[in-house]
């Protein structure tokens, strides 16, 4: 989108981006997730399911570096993580929108913040809010938005400064089942004009299969990846024809009892 | 025509009962019912040396108009107040700022600042006396004390509960130490300095009457305690008139102040979209 660029100019060094080394979570004296190897390859989309609690957020909270491995570590294009990974962007399940600006004073906090232009900013601003259907909320506060618009709120302020890589956490959770469908499109859009690698957290099977390449299935907590399938249906795939495919079913199924048999 | 003017009656009744008219309507009987009242009870239970009426606290508010010594208590007592103020609410708002913010330096100070919570500050106002004399200096300090207390402790109650991930993610999204500071912490605080102050205003006059009753020779709280000492008690109610009235002007002035500073807050309503992209 914004900057095609994006993942050649990070493309450097080895071929993958992301690298969890025997990662483990402990809160105090709960064992919530690991020991977990995975790696993320460069301009990938990557989804990642699995039952609740079991550690899927923590994943992702590490690669952001908000929170730091219990033991193992994290690679970052090669480097370990330590400290807010500014160079991705993050679509948390809980909104950070700051209150006291309005839809489009948090869609241009990240551009002010890489001191961009004026013009770009404002250009930016209103493509990413037109991206996720928010034209004409510009000068809403987050106080008068509905839960599932201050997603898209997050979102648009993501799109909008163009990050080498997307975390997504269940990020069209509070979208009607029509809106989700539209987004899918656009991000498989997105994906491909960029090629920025995405790693995607869901619960729903169906929209893992459409959007990834691979789909990792977590077991449950302390949840480590129970297996990893290759998605190989065609790309440049169509987000409603894709479900008729007979490999579609069958790769629902092979998710299902992954996740179903414990 | 007489079924327009008819609907047109209705309808001017009904916005009687449902409006604002009708609501100012009651609010004002109720005052002139109440001042009636005291009027009259004053005089049928001969009670007028302990509650005075209505009619001699105006007569006694002209009288203290006429000689000129209204206009300079008030100028007196406001510039006490309003000096205090200022003092008050920026030294609050900076200190209560920092150990929020800061939050080993809030920890680490916690202890003292709840056993200074605890204290009633009314009680210092005769050490006040001995620090800064009896001029118009000690009403000040004393009212920017009280104020500083208010405003320091909703500051620092208030910006010590930021949460921590928002922060996290400013930072992910590209903000550097400085931009913290100018993009979250300050706006963030900026709510609870406006609700310390807020809470801290009405100290800010008590500050400066509690000051003239301990020792001056002007202003508004130092006529209230000579009126007192005169068994003058038409007087002392003229004084609570006007401290009234004082009060409630600098409250409606905050409110503007508020409403424009924090609209985010004041906005409202649920917008939901019609149309999906
Ligand atoms: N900051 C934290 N403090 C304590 N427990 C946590 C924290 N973050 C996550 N957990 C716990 O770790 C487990 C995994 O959490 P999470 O990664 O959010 O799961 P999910 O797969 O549902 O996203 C859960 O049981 C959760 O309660
Ligand atoms: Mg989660």
């Amino acid at each position: 989108m914004a900057n095609p660029d994006a993942a050649r100019t990070a493309a450097q060094g080895s071929d993958m981006l992301i690298e969890f080394n025997e990662v483990v979570a402990r809160f105090g004296s709960l064992h919530a997730m690991g020991p977990t190897t995975l790696s993320v390859r460069r301009g990938e989309f990557l989804a990642i399911v699995g039952p609740s609690g079991c550690g899927k957020s923590t994943l992702l909270n590490m690669v952001a570096g908000t929170l730091n491995p219990s033991s193992g570590s994290v690679l970052y294009n090669g480097k370990k993580v330590d400290g807010p990974n500014s160079d991705v962007g993050y679509i948390t399940q809980k909104n950070y929108c700051v209150p006291w600006r309005t839809v489009e004073g948090n869609v241009r906090m990240p551009l002010e913040l890489r001191g961009m232009a004026r013009g770009e900013m404002d250009e930016r601003v209103r493509f990413a809010l037109a991206q996720v259907g928010l034209t004409g909320f510009e000068k809403a506060y987050p106080k008068q938005l509905s839960g599932g618009m201050l997603q898209r709120v997050m979102i648009a302020r993501t799109l909008a400064y163009g990050p080498h890589v997307y975390l997504m956490d269940e990020p069209f959770g509070s979208l009607d089942a029509q809106l989700r469908m539209r987004m899918h499109a656009k991000l498989l859009d997105l994906w491909q004009q960029t090629g920025a690698t995405f790693v995607f957290v869901t619960h729903d099977l169906q929209e893992a299969i459409t959007l990834a390449d691979r789909v990792v299935v977590m077991s449950r907590r302390p949840g480590r990846p129970k297996l990893i399938v290759d998605i190989d249906l065609p790309r440049g795939r169509d987000v409603v024809d894709i479900q008729a495919d007979p490999a579609f079913g069958a790769y629902v199924k092979q998710l299902w009892h992954a996740l179903d048999l414990h | 025509m007489s079924g327009t003017a008819q609907r047109e009656t209705v309808s001017f009744w009904t916005s009687l009962h449902t409006g604002k008219y009708f609501d100012s309507l009651i609010q004002l009987t109720i005052a002139v019912v109440t001042l009636l009242l005291w009027e009259w009870g004053s005089n049928a239970l001969k009670a007028e040396f302990w509650i005075s009426r209505p009619s001699s606290v105006a007569v006694e508010l002209m009288r203290w108009a006429r000689s000129g010594d209204l206009a300079s208590d008030l100028r007196l007592t406001l510039m006490e107040a309003g000096v205090g103020f200022l003092i008050g609410s920026i030294a609050g708002a900076l200190v209560g700022f920092t150990l929020g913010w800061v939050e080993r330096l809030g920890k680490l100070l916690e202890p003292f600042v709840l056993s200074l919570y605890t204290l009633p500050k009314i009680a210092l106002a005769p050490l006040f006396v001995l620090w800064f004399g009896i001029g118009p200096m000690n009403k000040i300090m004393f009212s920017a004390m009280l104020v500083f207390f208010m405003v320091f402790f909703t500051t620092f109650q208030g910006t010590r509960q930021v949460d921590r991930d928002l922060v996290a993610n400013a930072r992910m999204l590209g903000a550097n130490r400085w931009a913290i500071w100018t993009k979250i912490a300050i706006p963030y605080a900026a709510i609870w300095v406006f609700t310390g102050i807020r809470i801290g205003l009405p100290y800010a006059l008590i500050g400066a009457i509690v000051g003239e009753f301990v020792a001056a020779d002007a202003g508004v709280g130092f006529r209230i305690k000579e009126a007192t000492s005169f068994f003058n008690t038409a007087a002392v109610f003229a004084g609570l008139v006007v401290l009234m009235v004082i009060s409630m002007i600098l409250l409606g002035l905050l409110k503007l102040i508020e409403m424009r500073a924090l609209r985010w807050q004041t906005a409202s309503g649920i917008i939901e979209p019609e149309v999906t992209p």
